[in-house]
């Protein structure tokens, strides 16, 4: 209630400028930001919020988009599905922004699209998804499967794994990446008795899911890492897992408590980042395995820049709600980044804030040069980007193992892999 | 190949070395530590594999576990060993690990250094993979049984006819029965792979005898390729063998699933037991029982801090920094010990404040007693988002709760073992207070006749408070171990107010031995529908339907209590 009263509060603010500035409004572009900023997904979306900001104040501050100043309008999602459809609604029908940049789980996402279909908006899509999807109206700077998941299989086919386990949260993007990895895994000849977690089949006999799922604030891990136990005895195994959020804890403290450790049975999980880390025990996970397109770790000048700048502007703000004790930055925060400044470029292309022209200038094949390496646009809405494989450590942060160059974003992967 | 490439890619390294004497260990390890590149780091220190310098399993094992540090020079980078206390200034004696003399400054004084001065040195799992390659030969003849297990285990797996002879020459020297076993599985399981059938038959036999899970797949493995051959013999060996195995997994599964459900049903007991007496005995529906496990959970949090290196605690805009008592090694680990009783304290106080405040206004009125309580835990919820944070602590787990005994291939986790011996030695307890003490007489009293009890001059509001308070401390008492095995967080009371009245109402509300007897029914339900049907979310949607139905046919749950102080 609180926090409503203050997101009403910061709306109110923002209107207020808005009318101050109506004299320069010819200068502004508005911008929508559509993230959830109470509820549960507010731990993870706020730093999305915080990184917009940043970003926006960056490009503000050299000038703009086309000479005119970024106003970004902020509306909170609060962690309810239709909320976020409504939210959008307002973001495109009434404030009229040029482009939006939001939303983190796949079911917000789908909300959103047609209320951005029937207006022909444009939104930018941040977070590792399990792809299947291809809006006109969406540009996803998200992971796909491709970009995340079958990178660390090939990691761990390098390291002489031979047995892979599936464990994930019980919804649409762990049980997706599942049935996609499994195909991946025997196009690799992985046979079918070396993958773990468990098959659904159809009457006719034809796999229809794949892994071993949990709910959502599932506590209980110790009948699963059992079985893991058992199915890593015979050596040279690992677990893929796409168990989400605050899930990893009792599992991994299972885990750890059993005597696997990432030396005898590595666990590569493709939910925790950095972000997430301050919450998780780290002793824990050490040595266990992340996949991201972004690492805070990368050693090179750009990413050494961008952290120290958003540290600065976190130093110095004055919104309100933004948290400034141990921050860190992690893949979504890049891949919403990279967004702006992908949007910039667009639009300084196509000389117009018009979506469709926007859309086309966006297939055209834009590139950035990111903190995470140079991303370049594709035809179909995704992202070519560098995929790096890293290994967690006891402060949070992740040393690179391995890194993949300039990956093709491959939205379309079910019965891709023979 | 790619071996071959590795070692043409390494030549030049091995052209730039000082002509002459062969490096030592010392300086190999060194050179590995200072090295950025991955493939030179695991070469390098596969070349240690097979010698038997004492100082080698003493490096890398140092290397493993964080202890080689990389100080840095002007000019290079010396990787050291640090020893010794810290002084004032918390500068060790560093010990350099290309030669094991101390570090020295230009003067040629052996030089102390601090924390700013140097950083750990990296190391990969792949890294460590072939440390350990290194250290299982070594490991071998350990007197550390657990690295004995593991490198006979790992040698074993690997089928390398080539170190037969050395498994061979163990096996008559080693005295622990278990290594035994695995040395006589890795034999057997290398001679699985012998061109000569009557050696392949008597490794199947001895793997039939020893029936290890571990052996499982590469009996089936073997079976393939003798089916492949059509080998009638083999075929028949291996089947017996594989059938041995899987009776084996099946008595380990059965009593695993056995411990499991024991342990989560005490975990269910240790939660449901506060509420048992909040709400069975006392009849308040108290929606805040999970927030006062957050208590608990929250102050084995705090004191976890405060034996470390201390906290700093927004509250209201003040800022109060509790100093930490920078403890490390044992006298740290014993901070869980601390906290189990504090925990129990904290929780008490905030439930006996909470029962001075508004519980006491509302016993004869239950159904305001939820909406005021609930009202309660909102609140709490919130003054720990505003004290910690709305992100996950994290509560880290002592070496004492988190290891295992594994007996015949069933885990044993010493945090699970603790959870059982816990809850009931907590039962124990509180039957002792309710039975022993005059004051569980006066609870009794009170319960089950308030007014009566009143009218014979006990003090009944004392009692309330004090029995609130009980209560309350017990569900600390949850939040502590909680903290061990799951999320601490603002919201973690609700993930578990539902659990914690689902055992109290199918045990029967204000019936202790049935709160007890429910949580462990209801565990060993959970846990074996789990390793039934292999599904936990379709294992617990099922747990829930049979307690519906159970609730249809007993609505007042297992044991039907004739309390009054229910119908008041």
């Amino acid at each position: 209630m609180i926090k409503k009263f203050v997101s009403l509060l910061g709306v109110g603010a923002l209107a207020l400028c808005a009318f101050v500035g109506s004299a320069s409004a010819a200068d502004t572009v508005k911008v929508g930001v559509l993230h959830s900023l109470s509820g549960t997904m507010a731990i993870s979306e706020t730093s999305l919020r915080d990184i917009l900001m940043f970003t926006a104040d960056e490009i503000n501050a050299k000038g703009g988009v086309m000479g005119k100043k970024i106003e970004l309008v902020i509306v909170d999602g609060a962690s309810d599905w239709p909320t976020f459809a409504e939210k959008a609604k307002q973001l495109t029908e009434q404030d009229k922004v040029a482009v939006t940049f939001g939303c983190w789980t796949s079911v917000s996402r789908k909300y959103v699209l047609p209320v951005l279909e029937k207006n022909n908006a444009l939104l930018f899509y941040p977070v590792q998804y399990e792809g299947e999807e291809e809006s006109q109206n969406v540009f996803y700077t998200a992971e796909a499967v491709n970009q995340q998941a079958t990178p660390a299989v090939d990691y761990y086919l390098a390291e002489g794994k031979k047995k892979f386990y599936l464990l994930g949260t019980d919804y649409v993007y762990p049980q997706t990446t599942n049935l996609v990895l499994l195909e991946y895994l025997l196009s690799k000849g992985v046979p079918l008795e070396n993958i773990g977690g468990g098959f659904v089949k159809d009457s006719s006999g034809k796999i229809t899911n794949a892994g071993k799922y949990t709910g959502f604030g599932h506590t209980d891990y110790q009948q699963i890492v059992a079985e893991i136990k058992q199915f890593a005895a015979s050596g040279d195994a690992c677990v893929i897992s796409t168990l989400n959020g605050d899930t990893n804890v009792p599992f991994f403290k299972e885990y750890a408590a059993s005597g696997l450790t990432a030396e005898t049975c590595p666990v590569v999980s493709f939910s925790i980042s950095e972000d997430e880390f301050r919450g998780l025990p780290a002793a824990q996970l050490v040595g266990q395995l992340g996949c991201w397109t972004y690492f805070q770790s990368i050693d090179s000048p750009a990413n050494k820049k961008f952290v120290a700048d958003f540290q600065a502007w976190l130093a110095k703000t004055t919104a309100t709600g933004v948290v400034k004790e141990g921050r860190v930055t992690c893949s979504p925060m890049v891949l919403s980044y990279d967004g702006m400044y992908l949007w910039k470029a667009a639009v300084e292309k196509a000389g117009s804030f018009e979506v469709d022209k926007v859309r086309a200038a966006l297939k055209s094949g834009l590139s950035f040069d990111g903190p995470g390496g140079k991303v370049t646009t594709q035809k179909n809405m995704h992202l070519t980007k560098n995929v790096y494989i890293g290994e967690t450590k006891a402060d949070g942060q992740f040393k690179i193992l391995k890194s993949f160059d300039s990956v093709y974003g491959e939205p379309w992967l079910k019965g891709k892999f023979k | 190949m790619k071996y071959f490439l590795r070692a043409v890619f390494l030549l030049p390294l091995f052209l730039c070395l000082p002509s002459g004497a062969a490096e030592t260990p010392r300086e190999i390890i060194a050179r590995a530590v200072v090295s950025t590149d991955a493939v030179t780091q695991r070469t390098l220190v596969s070349s240690l594999m097979g010698q038997g310098e004492e100082v080698i399993p003493e490096l890398l094992t140092a290397w493993r576990s964080d202890a080689i540090f990389l100080y840095k020079t002007d000019s290079a980078t010396i990787p050291v060993v640090l020893s010794g206390d810290k002084d004032a200034a918390g500068a060790q004696v560093a010990t350099r690990v290309d030669n094991g003399q101390p570090l020295q400054d230009a003067a040629g004084q052996p030089l102390r250094i601090v924390g700013k001065d140097y950083k750990t040195a990296d190391h990969t799992s792949a890294l460590r993979r072939a440390m350990k390659a290194v250290l299982d030969i070594v490991d071998l003849v350990s007197p550390n049984r657990t690295k004995r297990l593991q490198a006979v285990q790992t040698i074993g797996q690997a089928q390398d006819a080539s170190k037969i002879a050395v498994l061979e020459a163990r096996l008559p020297l080693e005295t622990d029965p278990h290594v035994q076993r695995a040395l006589r599985e890795a034999l057997a399981l290398i001679r699985l792979k012998d061109a000569n059938e009557a050696v392949k038959l008597a490794a199947l036999v001895e793997l039939k005898e020893l029936s290890t899970l571990s052996s499982s797949d590469f009996l089936k493995k073997f079976l393939t390729e003798a089916e492949a051959q059509k080998n009638a013999t083999l075929i028949a060996a291996t089947k017996s063998a594989l059938h041995s195995v899987e009776t084996h997994r099946d008595v380990v599964d059965f009593l695993g699933t056995i411990f499991r459900g024991l342990s989560l049903g005490s975990i269910l007991l240790v939660l449901a037991l506060g509420l048992a007496i909040t709400f069975g005995l006392m009849g308040v529906i108290n929606m805040a029982h999970g927030e006062m496990i957050a208590v608990g959970a929250y102050t084995t949090y705090l004191v976890q801090n405060i034996f470390g290196t201390g906290i700093v605690i927004p509250f209201f805009g003040l800022s109060l920094g509790i100093p930490g008592m920078n403890l490390s090694g044992w006298a740290y680990q014993f901070y869980f010990v601390a906290a189990i009783p504090l925990s129990f304290l904290m929780a008490a106080l905030v439930g006996i404040g909470l029962e001075r405040s508004i519980i006491q206004w509302l016993y004869r009125r239950p159904l305001e007693s939820l909406l005021a309580t609930w009202g309660v835990s909102v609140v709490l919820q919130q003054i720990f988002k505003l004290m910690f944070g709305s992100n996950n602590v994290q509560v880290s787990s002592p070496v004492y709760l988190s290891g295992n005994w594994t007996v015949n291939d069933i885990i044993f986790g010493w945090n699970r073992v603790f959870v059982i011996g816990f809850a009931l030695m907590i039962v124990f307890g509180v039957w002792l207070v309710l039975t022993r003490t005059s004051l569980g007489l006066l609870i009794r009293a009170v319960m089950q006749n308030r007014g009566m009890a009143s009218c014979m001059g006990v003090r009944t509001e004392r009692v309330n408070m004090l029995t609130f308070g009980l209560g309350s401390g017990l569900a600390g008492l949850a939040g502590a171990f909680l903290s061990q095995i799951g999320n601490v967080g603002p919201s973690m009371g609700q993930n578990y107010i539902v659990d914690c009245f689902m055992t109290v109402v199918v045990g029967g509300v204000g019936n202790l031995p049935g709160t007890v007897i429910s949580a462990f029914s209801i565990g060993l339900t959970d846990q074996a529908l789990q390793q039934i049907l292999l599904d936990p979310v379709i294992g617990k949607i099922l747990v829930l339907l049979a307690i519906i139905l159970f609730l249809q046919w007993r609505p007042a749950g297992l044991f039907v209590t004739r309390s009054r102080s229910l119908e008041d």
